[in-house]
């Protein structure tokens, strides 16, 4: 089993950057994205498990060793960054070819895998044997990311850490880019962590989700969970939830809460292992979570929000169209472009929300 | 799959329009601004050379060609040069680890040891010789060591002349080289590492390689700065003479027109070697491939 | 930017005043007097130029020092513009100046000075050695001794005439090739004050130098005969004798003498004939004494009807010319 990936109690001070004991792991094969702002950390984080820092506290363990007091070279993980970092004085070729191994871990590796110290294979498997003699600078960056992955697995790695790598791509290529690395780990079976402060990144890679501020985890867990349950109004800023709305708590029993925001009375699901009684807090709703209709009746359901409104704003974002309702409280929506067709600023809409799309943060 | 992405810029000669001519034959604006550079770096270019061609075409070649036979012009050329190759052979193998520790560390003192590093440069000559002489003489710190324990002597020595010259010139290759390693990206060498090559075998097939332009343009000057050093070498060596000195001696002896033809003689030989050096800078990195 | 009205006119008001202060004042350009003069004449050269300066306020001295040759070949070879040349050997301005075109005509003495050897307390052997043993001590092996080049500076070469007269003077055959191989190629430089640096840190023992050095460097020197030391025209028949082998022939001994002349066709003619004056003169002589050189009373000149009238009354027809 190539696990054994952790991250524990990693505690590191830089300059004037804090890591304050991080605690994660890796199960698997699967891709954990590291999604922060930029000055959260990650690039120390990822670096310090790469091997460049010495933490001053915690270990990092690595295909089932501690490799904390170990130099980057015997850490056995490949590094990507961004711009893909292949060596410009050396071909495509030599660039992969210059990885050596020292010794082989028990990782398991796919059967189609060629073994690391063929350059050659590797370069087929990755579909860039036609580029072997040229040199870094007269690839595409797609191009680049398979010589990239090439050279890092020709490095038999336990672990794969990727650094931003898309951050200076325009959008269409970073699209390509991600889901063609998305197929290539799926392929590999190798771990992986990947660092990024876009949140699309995370939505098509990642296994599970560690939110990085200033140097700290606010939240960890599958993917799903941070954008449909995120933790707190930051977190959920940060993976685009467009609504973030002051509420009070009106009633709380079991599971469910019902939250005055202005005049209005909501219904919603608490969050597993909701603490106290907070009187103030907030809730986040994903704009598309919210289904707008033009008026009708329709019957109350315990299980939807109904509101009515008015319509404040359009604005066109492609194929959707952005709306912004006010009913009683400023809201977003999306519709498709040929829904919003009859509507304008003024008309009158109702949007329902079902009861788990609303996220209950503590202020 | 994804389409390939044309490169960035085009190669561009000097004055070409980034845009194209525009109708009607006017100049569009990158041709006035290389016109300008051009204008003032042809001053410059003329004042660096138009005396070295005067003094070429001084000469007559009756009097050039006697002169290039003299065996003592020919052994002092020959020494300058040797002296000089061995002061920048030293000073790549111990300035060149200098610099990339000064581009790649931070430690408390380290803008004082880079100024400390350019100032043989700003010692007049005369002082810097009595300092070695002072160090490395009969009775000196290093001299009277190494004399009775090694036998090396440094007064009228060929190991004067390179201690000598490499003092004033060695800041060139120290310079040249942080510069160099500083432009290499660190994250290359860390992905070196992460890929198992050790700090040795990273610092070998990545950093110097992407260095290597700058290295052997600091390089080339220290070699420059080297042979035509006379006040400092003068202090320790008189004899056996290096150019510079015998070209002194001859203007002594004779007059200017053996000087001259002697320092002509020299000049021809180094420009010779300049350009082999820089052809040698100038090979891309990606030729070692081949 | 606009002024306001009174501005312009203090502007306009103090660039008139500044205007008509230059326009006023006299155009007093300073009247730069340019010397040529042996490195071993520094020191007295510099008292004498300010003595002078004070005497003649609005003249300026600058003076550059170097060896005899190179300085006269400056002249005559890179045709820089000098005033007045002042060498350490006499014999350096009849050969190189009088020729054609002759950059001088005439040569007066200024001082005289003495070839000898100086030590310091590290030197080998400095407890012993002596005005009688001093070629016995400076011939062992392992004694280092420096002097400069007889090829292109006078002192060189007047070491070299010493040793010859040394020879025969203590009838000891060999002594000239003995005490010379302790000065190899390597302890010689173009100018002997280019070794002092070099005795001071040990480097050499003992060095070949005007006793004029000596004495100003606060060195200890040895006192040699003067039979020997080329310090007395006296015995200028007897020096010729003592001969030194240079790749500018064969050079007999001559007795040291400093010597002084005015540029042919000088800017500064008249400036630097009445420096000239002031070497020549009680004054000049009092500074060179003063300096650790030997004087004259009066100079000896060399084709004295071709000098300046105001200098004839200071010099004698040169014995033998």
């Amino acid at each position: 089993m190539s696990g054994g990936i952790a991250v524990q109690s990693l505690t590191l001070t830089l300059g004037g950057f804090r890591l304050d004991k991080l605690d994660f792991a890796v199960a698997g094969h699967e891709i954990v994205v590291i999604l922060g702002p930029n000055g959260a950390g990650k690039s120390v984080t990822l670096e310090t498990i790469a091997g460049f820092h010495r933490p001053d506290g915690g270990r990092v363990l690595i295909g089932g060793r501690d490799v904390t007091a170990l130099p980057p070279e015997r850490r056995n993980i490949g590094f990507v960054v961004q711009q893909f970092g292949l060596f410009p004085h050396l071909n495509v070729e030599r660039n992969v070819a210059i990885a050596r191994r020292k010794h082989r871990s028990p990782a398991a590796r796919t059967a189609a895998l060629p073994p690391a110290d063929d350059a050659a294979a590797l370069l087929a498997y990755f579909g860039v044997a036609r580029l072997a003699r040229r040199m870094p600078e007269d690839l595409s960056p797609g191009e680049k990311q398979r010589v990239a992955l090439a050279r890092a697995v020709a490095a038999a790695p336990d672990l794969f850490l990727f650094d931003e790598p898309f951050s200076a791509l325009d959008t269409q290529t970073r699209v390509e880019l991600r889901d063609e690395l998305l197929s290539y780990l799926r392929a590999l079976a190798i771990p992986a962590i990947f660092v990024t402060h876009d949140y699309t990144d995370a939505l098509t890679l990642a296994d599970r989700i560690v939110v990085l501020r200033d140097g700290a985890a606010v939240q960890i867990g599958p993917a799903t969970e941070i954008f449909h349950r995120p933790a707190n109004a930051f977190v959920a800023r940060f993976v685009g939830v467009e609504n973030v709305i002051d509420a009070s708590v009106v009633a709380a029993s079991g599971a469910m809460a019902t939250l005055a925001v202005g005049d209005q009375l909501l219904r919603a699901a608490l969050p597993p292992h909701w603490q106290g009684a907070p009187q103030r807090v907030r809730l986040g709703i994903r704009a598309e979570q919210v289904v707008v209709a033009p008026p009708a009746e329709a019957a109350p359901s315990p299980a939807v929000n109904r509101l009515t409104g008015r319509v404040t704003g359009l604005r066109t974002l492609g194929p959707l169209v952005k709306i912004e309702i006010d009913c009683g409280f400023a809201l977003q929506a999306y519709l498709l472009g040929p829904q919003a067709l009859n509507l304008a600023a003024g008309s009158a809409v109702t949007a329902a929300i079902a009861v788990d799309a609303i996220a209950v943060m503590p202020d | 799959m994804t389409e390939k992405t044309p490169r960035a810029t085009a190669p561009m000669l000097p004055g070409a329009p980034a845009n194209g001519r525009r109708r009607g034959g006017a100049p569009s604006r990158p041709d006035r601004l290389y016109l300008l550079f051009w204008f003032f770096g042809s001053i410059l270019v003329a004042f660096l050379v138009v005396p070295l061609v005067a003094l070429a075409l001084s000469q007559s070649w009756p009097n050039f060609a006697a002169v290039a036979r003299m065996a003592d012009v020919d052994q002092a050329i020959a020494l300058s040069l040797e002296g000089a190759f061995l002061s920048a052979t030293l000073a790549a193998l111990a300035g060149v680890p200098l610099a990339y520790a000064l581009a790649r560390t931070a430690f408390p003192g380290k803008s004082l040891i880079a100024a400390l590093i350019d100032l043989p440069l700003a010692v007049p000559h005369t002082v810097a010789g009595i300092a070695l002489l002072m160090v490395f003489g009969r009775h000196g710190v290093f001299g009277e060591p190494l004399q009775t324990l090694v036998g090396l002597k440094f007064w009228g020595t060929i190991a004067g002349i390179v201690v000598a010259m490499l003092f004033v010139s060695a800041p060139y290759t120290v310079n040249a080289a942080r510069i160099g390693f500083e432009a290499v990206d660190p994250r290359l060498e860390k992905i070196a590492r992460t890929l198992g090559l050790g700090p040795w075998r990273t610092f070998l097939r990545i950093t110097l390689p992407l260095a290597r332009a700058s290295i052997m343009t600091g390089v080339t000057l220290t070699y420059a700065r080297s042979i035509s050093e006379f006040g400092a070498v003068v202090i320790l060596v008189y004899y056996p003479m290096t150019a510079p000195v015998l070209v002194y001696e001859l203007f002594l002896r004779f007059g200017l027109d053996q000087a001259s033809a002697a320092a002509v003689l020299l000049l021809a030989v180094s420009l010779a070697l300049f350009l082999i050096l820089r052809a040698l800078a100038r090979a891309a990195p990606g030729r070692a491939n081949r | 930017m606009k002024l306001a009205p009174r501005l312009y006119w203090v502007i306009l008001g103090c660039m008139s005043a500044v205007v008509a202060a230059v326009a006023a004042a006299p155009a007093a350009e300073p009247t730069v007097l340019t010397i040529f003069a042996a490195g071993t004449l520094a020191v007295p050269f510099r008292q004498m130029n300010a003595l002078y300066e004070r005497k003649y306020p609005g003249v300026t001295v600058q003076a550059q020092f170097g060896g005899s040759v190179k300085m006269a070949k400056q002249i005559t070879d890179l045709h820089q513009e000098a005033d007045l040349l002042a060498v350490a050997d006499y014999n350096v301005i009849a050969k190189y100046m009088f020729g054609t075109p002759a950059y001088a005509a005439w040569y007066a003495s200024i001082a005289r000075n003495a070839i000898t050897f100086v030590y310091t307390d590290k030197s080998k052997y400095a407890d012993e050695v002596n005005s009688d043993n001093w070629y016995k001590v400076l011939a062992r092996p392992g004694v280092e001794i420096g002097r400069s080049n007889p090829d292109t500076d006078p002192s060189g070469y007047q070491t070299v005439q010493m040793l010859d007269l040394a020879e025969k003077y203590y009838r000891a055959p060999g002594l000239q090739q003995s005490v010379l191989a302790n000065a190899p190629l390597a302890n010689m430089r173009d100018t002997e004050t280019a070794l002092i640096s070099a005795l001071q840190l040990g480097q050499i023992d003992y060095l070949a130098i005007y006793r004029s050095d000596a004495l100003q460097y606060h060195l200890k020197f040895l006192d040699l005969p003067a039979a020997i030391n080329l310090s007395d025209p006296a015995y200028a028949s007897a020096y010729k004798a003592g001969v030194a082998h240079t790749k500018n022939g064969d050079l007999a001994g001559t007795p040291i003498v400093y010597a002084i002349t005015v540029i042919n066709g000088a800017k500064n003619a008249d400036a630097a004939v009445k420096y000239a004056a002031l070497v020549l003169g009680p004054e000049g002589q009092a500074v060179m004494q003063g300096a650790g050189f030997g004087g004259f009373n009066p100079a000896y000149a060399v084709h004295p009807e071709a000098m300046p009238v105001e200098l004839r009354g200071l010099v004698q027809p040169w014995p033998g010319s």
